[in-house]
């Protein structure tokens, strides 16, 4: 069997605390929590130990974790930030190990070989890491090594749980350590939800949770269940969606690189004349080099899950940080990987050189730019065939919703959030009432077609529905306004609508229909609102429209427009 | 299976036509969902009843469309009969609503698909232009009530500008400033199966469409 390069992974759970506690002191020991806007609205993704130990979990609405934690400090993700912070943990575990890989901030891998042995051994080097991270102040950070960055991510996830289970932290129990030939006996015993993250990833459809949850109906409780599988089975079964679970089960690498070596005409390149200094500036340039080299990679037929990201200055330095993303890196995430990683380098330097007795050494060891940048390269590492994207078969298209979802994001950046909203058919008798307006970005919660209310006003929709009413004026044949009495009955039929909302101000009614009278909040102040369709003549074209009645008022409530 | 019991193909064409109906609905079906973006012809396919009454049944892309008419004469339905030949294609769709009126239950039964039916509501008038503007670059039809002020004529020469430049198709009110490549007017509406025990069910709309090609009129049915 083909076990994969031993690698450790590094872990900062709840990283963005971390980084804000960094940025300001003054939150260490405070329970926090950093909220982010995702598809189902502002959740939380990452809480203090003293905010969980009040109940605050990932995934939790705002309001929900301020009420579970009094004194809960909400902040505001922010990506760019934390990977700035992070970029002095890349550093420090740099000066020992080369070639890292950064997956996101919070997170990195590398592979062990070379370290190892220099260092005598998988036990010393994680107990290294573990040590050169704490002296920065990051006592949270936890390492696993096992055969692939699936099971060290599990062996570090794993260091964390015994770490909470201690009641002395020794900084040596911070790293789990697989021994060689063990990843898969170690992978056997978790159980199969800890595959979703990684299913989720690569595959755009995002099934990951309904994979695992499907294969835990089955009976297949854990990883080791998924890997006695035959390959063939699975693949019928599950795709390959399932495929990708059953390989990292059975404790091999996610997918099969093409090319080891990448053919050197894959690397884009930029020169910037004259030097980026500023981060927007490298940026902008970075994102049309990331579009260029995901367009070569395109046509033919690949994506990559790494991307070396290289800058040269102008006092000749060479900066190199790889990034590596769970699943094909897509133009955004790749952008956004970019991104932080100039800002690292950019920013650091400026707070590198304004500090007390830092040389333009002490920077270049430390890695970081002093001085603008003058060429920019992006080069793909672990290039794959790409699976595909399946676009919807009555031509929807998932760039249209890209674009369609930045635009309307920009309109919200200018009303305010609740400004965009797309409509939702509830159950209710009147049209004001039948419809609920979910602001863009937060959660549709789709119920299946609300059976029509008893006392529901028939026929069609009306386009144009006033709220609050206009105010309007049924009168009968002798010119008196039409009332309904307390049985709901009517004074007289009506004969005119007047109303200014209606052209020409009203007129006399072609037609009409009901009443339906409805008896609103029976149980605290008794009203009854009695609804018409009338049809006035408004001389060249009839109008329709809907009269409510109540406490004697008219008011058109909507027009069939 | 035995080759005399399969019709070959020269007999196809005498099989019966049993059902025209279900063929004419296929053939719109298909009309409406297939693929909208060719090369050669960036248009958006319009359905069949407001297509008979528009030059090759389709408003090409980044085009204004004037919609006018009095209040109650179908103004709001034609807009909506175009947003939903825009989702129906899988495509976005994007509302601006200043007076926070637009009714979302006759725009599902004109047929938009109200997942990709985004609407602005609210809109202050002195932020109309930056609005509609945003939109234009992220959907494929924008249909946008003025503001009660009005637009002024270089706010409207630039949405037209960039309506072109994005392919998008703008859908404006009566008092559009600026010129638009078609322009419908609901000349009135008509409704039947109206009484005094009964309630609405079915309206005919007269439409006037006017575009450089000729200009046709016409009553739009629809079983609502």
């Amino acid at each position: 069997m083909r076990e994969p390069a031993r690698t450790a992974a590094l872990r900062c759970p709840d990283w963005p605390v971390t980084a804000a506690r960094r940025r300001d002191p003054s939150l260490v020991g405070v329970p926090v929590a950093v909220v982010d806007r995702g598809q189902l609205g502002l959740r939380v993704v990452a809480a203090s130990a003293e905010a969980r130990a009040e109940g605050v979990a990932s995934g939790l609405r705002r309001r929900e974790a301020e009420a579970r934690c009094a004194g809960l400090v909400v902040l505001d993700a922010d990506e760019a930030g934390d990977a700035r912070a992070f970029e002095e943990v890349a550093r420090a575990v740099e000066r020992h190990v080369p070639r890292l890989v950064l997956h996101e901030p919070g997170a990195l891998s590398f592979a062990t070989r070379g370290p190892s042995r220099y260092f005598g051994g998988d036990d010393a080097l994680a107990a290294l890491v573990v040590d050169t991270v704490a002296r920065l102040g990051v006592t949270d950070v936890t390492v696993g090594i096992a055969a692939g960055v699936f099971a060290a991510d599990l062996a570090a996830s794993r260091a964390a749980d015994l770490a909470a289970s201690r009641a002395v932290d020794l900084v040596a129990s911070r790293a789990v350590v697989v021994p060689p030939g063990e990843t898969v006996a170690f992978l056997a015993e978790w159980p199969v939800s800890v595959l979703a993250g990684a299913v989720d990833a690569s595959h755009e459809q995002g099934d990951g949770g309904a994979l695992t949850d499907l294969f835990a109906r089955l009976g297949l409780r854990t990883l080791g269940d998924v890997a006695a599988l035959p390959e063939s089975a699975v693949a019928a079964r599950f795709g390959s969606p399932g495929l990708l679970a059953h390989r990292l089960a059975r404790g091999e690498p996610g997918h099969e690189p093409v090319a080891r070596e990448v053919p050197p005409e894959l690397v884009e390149t930029m020169e910037l004349d004259p030097p980026a200094t500023r981060v927007d500036e490298a940026a902008f340039a970075a994102k049309a080099l990331a579009d260029r080299l995901l367009g070569r990679l395109d046509a033919m037929g690949c994506c990559c899950t790494r991307v070396v990201v290289e800058a040269e200055t102008e006092h000749g330095e060479r900066l190199t940080r790889c990034w590596r993303h769970e699943g094909a890196l897509t133009p955004s995430t790749l952008v956004a990987r970019v991104r932080w990683q100039l800002e690292a380098w950019l920013v650091a330097s400026d707070a590198g050189v304004a500090a007390p007795g830092a040389t333009v050494d002490d920077a270049a060891d430390a890695e970081m730019a002093t001085g603008g940048l003058t060429v920019l390269r992006l080069a793909p590492d672990d290039v794959i065939p790409a699976t595909g994207r399946q676009l919807g078969f009555w031509g929807g298209d998932p760039a249209a919703a890209d674009r369609a979802g930045r635009a309307l994001a920009r309109v919200q950046a200018l009303l305010g959030p609740d400004a965009v909203a797309t409509a939702l058919p509830v159950g209710g008798r009147t049209p004001i009432e039948r419809v609920r307006w979910v602001p863009w970005g937060d959660a549709r919660d789709e119920t299946p077609d609300p059976a029509p209310w008893p006392g529901a006003v028939p026929g069609p929709a009306p386009a144009r529905v006033f709220d609050p009413p206009v105010p309007a004026a049924l009168l009968d044949a002798r010119g008196e306004p039409v009332t309904v009495s307390g049985r709901g009955e009517t004074s007289a039929p009506p004969v005119a609508l007047e109303c200014p909302a209606l052209p020409g101000g009203g007129g006399p009614l072609v037609a009409w229909a009901g009443p339906w009278a409805h008896d609103l909040r029976w149980w605290s102040q008794r009203r009854r609102r009695v609804l018409w369709q009338v049809v006035v003549d408004a001389r060249e074209t009839q109008v329709a429209c809907l009269v409510a009645v109540e406490r004697g008022r008219a008011a058109v409530e909507a027009l069939y427009d | 299976m035995a080759p005399a019991a399969s019709p070959t193909i020269s007999e196809l064409p005498k099989l019966p036509r049993r059902d025209d109906a279900a063929r004419a609905h296929l053939q719109e079906v298909g009309r409406a969902t297939r693929p909208v973006s060719l090369a050669h012809e960036r248009v958006l396919e319009l359905g069949s009843s407001l297509g008979s009454l528009v030059p090759r049944g389709s408003v090409a892309r980044g085009a204004v469309v004037r919609v006018a008419g009095v209040s109650g004469a179908g103004v709001t339905s034609l807009g909506l009969e175009l947003a939903a030949a825009c989702t129906r294609a899988g495509e976005w769709v994007a509302a601006v609503d200043p007076a926070g009126s637009l009714g979302a239950l006759a725009a599902r039964e004109a047929g938009v698909v109200l997942e990709r039916f985004a609407v602005v509501r609210r809109v202050p008038p002195a932020r109309w232009a930056s609005v509609v503007a945003a939109l234009l670059d992220g959907v494929t039809l924008v249909l946008a009530d003025l503001p009660p002020e009005g637009v002024g004529v270089a706010d409207g020469r630039r949405l037209v500008a960039r309506a072109r430049e994005r392919e998008t198709v703008l859908v404006v009110g009566d008092r559009w400033p600026a010129d638009a490549a078609l322009t419908l007017r609901a000349r009135a509406a008509e409704w039947v199966g109206r009484g005094e025990v009964h309630h609405l069910t079915e309206r005919r709309l007269l439409v006037h469409a006017e575009a450089p090609a000729g200009a046709r009129e016409g009553w739009l049915a629809r079983a609502v």
